[in-house]
C-alpha cells in the first residue's frame, strides 16, 4: 500500500503543470489498511484514475475537476472527511461553476460541525444554483443551528416559494417561529407539515413545545406521545448518490437498514444480498437478510438465514435470538428455548432474550424456571411490565395464587397507568381456585375502575362476569356473559365462543368460574 | 478583563501531580476504554485544602498483558491503581502560594485496582471526614475516611455493592431531608468483555460501538438509613422511569419547591428529570419539562452535566455536553422546572458543534459574577480521521458568560493549556490553591492529568463559603448573596455534576468590582433558612447551620 502511495506521489509530482497552474492543494491516499478489501480497491482505483488524469497533458480542466471531485466523493462516502476536503477544494478551484463541489463541501463542513465554513460553501452553491431547494433548506437549517432564525427565515420562505409542497421548508419555518418564541405561528406551520404528511413524526416534539409554551399541556402531551426520532430533510439526490457510492458490506448493510426503516422489504433484501456477495461470512448482514425476509413474509427463508448464521457463527447472539423468536411465534418452544439459551450464553445480560426464554419455559410447563428468569429480567429492567405480568402468570401456572395476587397488587402500585395489572388482579380475585385469594367485591371495584377508563374489551367483560359470579350475582354475570357471547358471534370471534359458552353455562347453574385463564388465553 | 499572561496555566507536573492514565486498549475496542477517567477534589485530611484522587484503568481482555497495550503506561504509573495525591499547599506571609502534591495512595489504604471510571465524594456518616465512592467497570467501591489519613473499603457492609456493571456517574444527596447523604449511582451500558459485537464504519474500519449496541443498565438510588448504611430503594423511589446509559448526574432543586431533584444525562436516549415527590419517591418528568431531548426531539449523547443559576434569575439552569455535530445544550429554567433549549441562541451550541464534550461545569472563572463554562473534550469515534493509535483527541473549550444570555468562546485567550489536543474526560472544579478563584483538574484518557491553575479570577473580588451542618459539607444547600449594588447571586454547594468527577463542595462566588459586604441567605437541604449580614469578602468563611439568623 505504501508503495502505491509513494508511486502516486511521484506521479502527482510529475504532473506539476496542473498543480502549479491552478494552485491546487496536495491530495494523497489516506491509510486504507484497516478498510475492507472492496473499499480499498475502489479507493485505490479512483486515486489511480485521478493521478492518471493529472499526469495526462491532454486532460481538460473540467475533466481534472471531475476526477478530484469523484475521488473526494468516494473518500467522503468512506468517512474520510479530512482526506476528502482538499479534493473538493481542488475541484471547486478548477471548476468554479460546478454546483456540486461547494455543495459537497458544505455537507463536509456541516458534518464536522464547522458551521461558518458550511454556510459559506452552501452560499457559493446557491450562487450557482439559486433555485435549489435542498441548498436553501440546508442553509436555513444551518442558520438555525447558528442561533440566527432571522437569517434562516428567508431561506425557508424562498424554498417554499419554489416548491410549495416542501415539508422541510415548512418545518424550518415552524422551527424559526419556535426559536423566535412566536408560538402560535410555530403551531400553524408545524400543524401544516402534519397535514401534508401525517407520518412526519419529527414535527411532534417541537409542536409539543409550542403547545406547552401557550399553556396547552394536554395538546403538548398528545404530541409528545407521538414523537419519533426522525428528521424532516429535503430531497437530496447528490447525497443519495454519495451514500450509494462505496462498495462495502457496511454500506449495503446501512442502506439495507434504511430500507427496513422505510418498510421496503424487497429493497432491503436486495441490498443485504449484495453485501453478502462481498462478504459471504458477514453474520450481521445475513442476520439482517433473515429479518428482511421475515418482514416480507418469507418465514421459511428467514429461518434458513438465521440457521445459517447460528451454524457458522454460534456466538452471534442476535441471530440466536431472532431464530428463537421465530420458533417461538410458531409455537416451537423447545427449539426456541435452545436458541434463546444460546443467545444468553453469549450475552448474559441480554434482557429481551431472557424474557422470551422465560415465556417459552412457561409454555413447556417449566414455570418455576421461568420465574427465575423473570426475576433476573426485573433486576436488569425493573420497569419491564411484560416480565412483571408474565411472572404473575407463571405463579398462576404454579398454583401460587397468593404470590400472583401480591405480585399484581405491587405492580399496580408501581405502574398505576398500566391497566393490565389491575385487570390481571381483578381476574385473579374473581376466579382463583385458592379461597384465600378471591375477593369478588374488590374484583368488581377494579373492573369498574377500568371501565371508567374506557377499557371496554371482551376480556374485561369476561372478568366482570367472573367477578359478579364470585359475588353471588349469577343472574347479572350470566347477562353480561350472554352479551359477550352475542358480540363474539357477531364479530366472528369463533375461537372464544366455546369458552364464553362454557362459563355462561356455569353462571346459569349458579356456579362461579375457577379458571382465571385458560391455556389458550395465556400470554 | 486585564491582560496579564495566560488565564490558566497547567502546573500538574511541576507540583507533583504526576499521573498518566492507562485505558487498557489493545485494539479490541472494548467499550469501557473510551469512558474514563474521572477525578475527585476532596479535602480528605481536613487541612483546608483540596486533595486529588484520580481513577486508573487496567489491561482489558482475557489473557492480555501490558505488552499487548496500544499505549503502554509509563513505568512510574505502575502498579496500576487509582491514586490519591495530598495537597501540601503552603501560603507564605506575603500571600504567595507554593503548591505541591504528594502521592499518598500507599498509606491511604485506598486499594483501587478495578477498572476505574469515576468518583464521587460525600461524608456518609456525618463524622466530619469526606468519604470516597469509586465507580468502576466491575463493582463499585466505597471508601470510608477514618479521619486519620486512611480509608477503609466498606463497599460490602455499607450495602452499595452491586453486581458488576459499568457505573460512571454518581452523586451524594439528602433527598429525604433526614440529615444523611443518600446516593444515586448512574449506570452506563449492559456490557461484558465477552460481548464481541464489532462496529466498523462504512469502509469497514473498526471503531468503538455506540451505547445503543449494548443498551442501558438501570441506575440505583440508595437511601442512607444512618451512619453510612445504605438500602437500595430504586424500585420504589424511581418507579416508572426508562433508564438509559447514564454518563452524568446533577442534583438540584429544579422546580423550586425546596426539595432536591435529580437530573440524569443519558447517552443516546432521553435524559431523565426525577422530581422529588417529598415522600421518598421521585416522578420522572423530563419530556414535558423540555429536558429530555434536543429541540428537534432527538436524544443526544449527554455526557457531562451541571446545574446552576447562570442567568441570576433564581433557578437552576442546565448545561450538558454532547457528541460532535450535536452541540452542547443549554436549557433555561422558568423557575418551575420547565426548560427552554437556548443552546443555539446562547452561542454555546454552534461553537461546540465540532467537539465531543465530557467534563464540564458552571464556574465563574473571572469572578465577574457571571457563571461561565469550561468543557474538556475528546471524541468517541474516528469521525473521518484515520491515523493514530488512539485518535480521539480534541481541545478544551472555555465559554465566557456575557450576561445577556449569550456566551463567547474565549478558548483562544485562555492560555497554552487550551491549545493542547487530548482525549479529555473528567474535570473537577475547585480552588486548589485557596486564592479565591476556581482551578480545574482535567483527567485525560491515555494521557497525563492537567492542573489548570486559574491566574485571572482573583483579580476581581470574591467570596468563598463553606456551608456546614451535621459536621459535614451540606451538599445541596443554596446561598443567596444579596447585594444592593448588584444582582443577587444564587449558588449551591455541590460536589456532583461534570463527568465522572467530584468538585470542591465550597461555594466560590465572583463579585466583580463590588466591595460591598453582602447579606447571605442560606437555605439548608432540610428547608430551613438562615441569614448572615454584612459578611466580609475576599476570603473563605464557614457558615455553620444554626449559626445565622433564622428566616421563614
Amino acid at each position: 500500500m505504501r508503495t502505491i502511495a509513494a508511486l502516486a506521489a511521484v506521479v502527482a509530482a510529475g504532473c506539476a503543470p496542473h498543480q502549479q497552474r491552478a494552485g491546487l492543494q496536495a491530495v494523497s491516499l489516506p491509510d486504507l489498511s484497516r478498510m475492507v478489501p472492496s473499499a480499498q480497491t475502489q479507493i485505490r482505483d479512483s486515486y489511480k484514475a485521478l493521478t492518471q488524469k493529472i499526469a495526462t497533458r491532454s486532460t481538460t480542466v473540467v475533466e481534472l475537476a471531475d476526477a478530484y471531485g469523484e475521488f473526494g466523493k468516494l473518500l467522503m462516502a468512506a468517512d474520510q472527511r479530512d482526506a476528502a476536503k482538499p479534493c473538493f477544494l481542488n475541484a471547486q478551484t478548477l471548476a468554479p461553476a460546478d454546483f456540486r463541489w461547494p455543495y459537497y463541501l458544505g455537507h463536509l463542513h456541516r458534518k464536522n460541525g464547522d458551521l461558518s465554513n458550511a454556510v459559506a460553501a452552501f452560499e457559493r452553491a446557491l450562487q450557482l444554483k439559486p433555485a435549489d431547494v435542498a441548498t436553501l433548506v440546508w442553509l436555513g437549517n444551518l442558520h438555525l443551528d447558528e442561533g440566527h432564525p432571522a437569517q434562516a427565515s428567508p431561506r425557508f420562505e424562498r424554498a417554499l416559494s419554489l416548491q410549495p409542497s416542501s415539508r422541510s421548508a415548512l418545518f424550518g419555518l415552524g422551527r424559526v417561529a419556535l426559536a423566535e418564541q412566536q408560538y402560535t405561528r410555530a403551531i400553524e406551520n408545524l400543524e401544516a407539515v402534519l397535514r401534508q404528511d401525517p407520518q412526519a413524526a419529527a414535527v411532534h416534539y417541537p409542536l409539543a413545545m409550542a403547545y406547552r409554551a401557550i399553556g396547552d399541556t394536554k395538546q403538548a402531551e398528545v404530541h409528545l406521545r407521538l414523537r419519533e426520532d426522525r428528521q424532516v430533510l429535503p430531497a437530496d439526490p447528490l447525497i443519495v448518490e454519495l451514500e450509494t457510492l462505496l462498495e462495502s458490506p457496511q454500506t449495503y448493510e446501512s442502506r439495507g437498514i434504511q430500507a427496513l426503516d422505510n418498510k421496503d422489504w424487497p429493497e432491503a433484501e436486495a441490498l443485504f444480498r449484495k453485501g453478502l456477495e462481498l462478504a459471504p461470512d458477514h453474520a450481521a448482514l445475513r442476520h439482517r437478510l433473515g429479518t428482511a425476509l421475515y418482514m416480507k413474509g418469507d418465514v421459511r427463508g428467514a429461518e434458513d438465514q438465521f440457521e445459517h448464521v447460528v451454524r457458522t457463527s454460534p456466538g452471534y447472539h442476535l441471530a440466536q435470538y431472532s431464530l428463537g423468536v421465530l420458533l417461538q411465534t410458531q409455537g416451537r418452544h423447545a427449539e426456541a428455548i435452545e436458541h434463546l439459551s444460546a443467545a444468553l450464553k453469549t450475552k448474559a445480560n441480554y434482557t429481551d432474550a431472557r424474557l422470551r426464554l422465560a415465556n417459552s419455559l412457561r409454555h413447556v410447563s417449566r414455570a418455576a424456571d421461568a420465574v427465575l428468569h423473570y426475576d433476573q429480567v426485573l433486576v436488569e429492567a425493573p420497569d419491564n411490565t411484560e416480565a412483571r405480568f408474565n411472572r404473575a402468570i407463571a405463579f398462576v401456572q404454579l398454583h401460587r395464587y397468593r404470590d400472583a395476587r401480591n405480585s399484581l397488587a405491587d405492580a399496580m402500585q408501581t405502574h398505576p397507568d398500566e391497566s393490565l395489572f389491575a385487570h390481571g388482579l381483578a381476574r385473579l380475585l374473581a376466579s382463583a381456585p385458592d379461597d384465600t385469594v378471591r375477593d369478588g367485591a374488590r374484583a368488581i371495584a377494579l373492573v369498574q375502575m377500568l371501565l371508567k377508563k374506557d377499557q371496554r374489551t371482551l376480556d374485561l367483560g369476561e372478568t366482570f362476569a367472573m367477578a359478579l359470579a364470585e359475588s353471588g350475582r349469577f343472574d347479572e354475570a350470566a347477562s353480561v356473559q350472554r352479551d359477550l357471547l352475542r358480540g363474539a358471534e357477531q364479530s366472528a370471534l369463533k375461537a372464544v365462543v366455546p369458552r364464553l359458552a362454557h362459563n355462561l353455562a356455569k353462571y346459569e347453574h349458579r356456579e362461579p368460574c375457577r379458571t382465571p385463564w385458560t391455556t389458550d388465553e395465556l400470554p | 478583563m486585564p491582560k496579564r499572561g495566560d488565564w490558566f496555566v497547567d502546573r500538574a507536573l511541576e507540583t507533583g501531580l504526576d499521573f498518566v492514565h492507562f485505558n487498557g486498549a489493545s485494539g479490541e475496542f472494548f467499550y469501557p476504554e473510551i469512558l474514563p477517567p474521572g477525578v475527585a477534589l476532596l479535602d480528605y485530611d481536613n487541612d483546608g485544602d483540596l486533595d486529588v484522587y484520580v481513577v486508573q484503568g487496567q489491561m482489558l481482555g482475557a489473557g492480555k498483558s501490558l505488552t499487548d497495550a496500544l499505549l503502554p503506561p509509563p513505568a512510574r504509573s505502575l502498579p496500576l491503581r487509582g491514586r490519591l495525591f495530598r495537597n501540601d499547599l503552603q501560603v507564605r506571609d506575603d500571600g504567595s502560594r507554593v503548591l505541591h502534591f504528594t502521592d499518598v495512595t500507599a498509606q491511604s489504604g485506598i486499594d483501587a485496582r478495578q477498572y476505574g471510571l469515576g468518583a464521587a465524594t460525600g461524608d456518609i456518616d456525618n463524622d466530619g471526614c469526606v468519604d470516597l465512592l469509586l465507580t468502576n467497570f466491575g463493582t463499585n467501591q466505597l471508601f470510608h475516611n477514618n479521619c486519620n489519613g486512611t480509608f477503609t473499603d466498606i463497599s460490602r457492609q455499607s450495602g452499595i455493592e452491586d453486581k458488576p456493571g459499568v457505573a460512571v456517574a454518581a452523586a451524594f444527596l439528602d433527598y429525604d431531608r433526614d440529615g444523611w447523604l443518600d446516593l444515586y449511582v448512574g449506570y452506563n451500558v449492559n456490557y461484558t468483555l465477552e460481548n464481541g459485537t464489532q462496529c466498523p464504519n462504512v469502509a469497514g474500519v473498526r471503531d468503538y460501538c455506540p451505547p445503543r449496541t449494548y443498551g442501558g443498565q438501570p441506575d440505583r438510588l440508595y437511601r442512607n438509613v444512618g451512619h453510612g448504611k445504605f438500602v437500595d430503594v430504586s424500585a420504589a423511589a424511581l418507579a416508572g422511569g426508562t433508564f438509559g446509559p447514564t454518563l452524568g448526574v446533577s442534583t438540584a432543586d429544579f422546580n423550586g419547591d425546596g426539595w432536591i431533584d435529580i437530573y440524569v444525562a443519558n447517552d443516546g436516549v432521553e435524559n431523565l428529570l426525577w422530581i422529588n415527590q417529598r415522600n421518598g419517591t421521585f416522578k420522572e418528568t423530563a419530556l414535558l419539562s423540555g429536558a429530555a431531548v434536543n429541540e428537534l426531539g432527538k436524544p443526544e449523547a449527554s455526557m457531562g452535566v451541571d446545574a446552576a443559576d447562570f442567568d441570576n434569575d433564581g433557578d437552576e439552569d442546565l448545561f450538558f455536553t454532547n457528541l460532535t455535530g450535536e452541540g452542547h445544550d443549554l436549557l433555561v429554567n422558568d423557575g418551575a422546572g420547565r426548560f427552554e433549549d437556548v443552546s443555539a441562541r446562547s452561542g454555546i451550541g454552534p461553537a461546540s458543534l465540532p467537539y465531543t464534550g465530557f467534563g464540564a461545569a458552571w464556574f465563574d472563572f473571572d469572578n465577574d459574577g457571571l457563571l461561565d463554562i469550561l468543557t474538556v473534550n475528546g471524541k468517541v469515534a474516528l469521525e473521518g480521521r484515520a491515523n493514530g493509535k488512539f485518535p480521539y483527541d480534541q481541545r478544551k473549550q472555555l465559554f465566557r458568560n456575557l450576561g445577556d444570555g449569550r456566551f463567547e468562546d474565549v478558548t483562544g485567550k485562555a492560555g497554552k493549556a487550551f491549545a493542547l489536543s487530548e482525549v479529555g474526560r473528567g474535570a473537577a472544579f475547585g480552588d486548589i490553591d485557596n486564592d479565591g478563584d476556581t482551578d480545574v483538574v482535567v483527567a485525560n484518557n491515555s494521557g497525563p492529568v492537567r492542573l489548570l491553575v486559574n491566574d485571572v479570577g482573583n483579580r476581581s473580588h470574591w467570596l468563598g463559603l463553606r456551608l456546614v451542618g451535621e459536621r459535614r459539607d451540606m451538599l445541596g444547600a443554596t446561598v443567596a448573596i444579596v447585594r444592593r449594588t448588584g444582582p443577587t447571586l444564587r449558588r449551591r454547594a455541590r460536589a456532583d455534576g461534570s463527568y465522572a468527577s467530584a468538585n470542591d463542595p465550597r461555594v466560590l462566588a465572583g463579585l466583580g468590582r463590588s466591595t460591598e459586604k453582602p447579606t447571605l441567605r442560606v437555605r439548608w437541604p432540610d428547608g430551613r433558612t438562615e441569614e448572615w449580614d454584612n459578611v466580609a469578602i475576599d476570603q473563605y468563611i464557614t457558615l455553620t447551620k444554626g449559626g445565622g439568623q433564622k428566616r421563614p
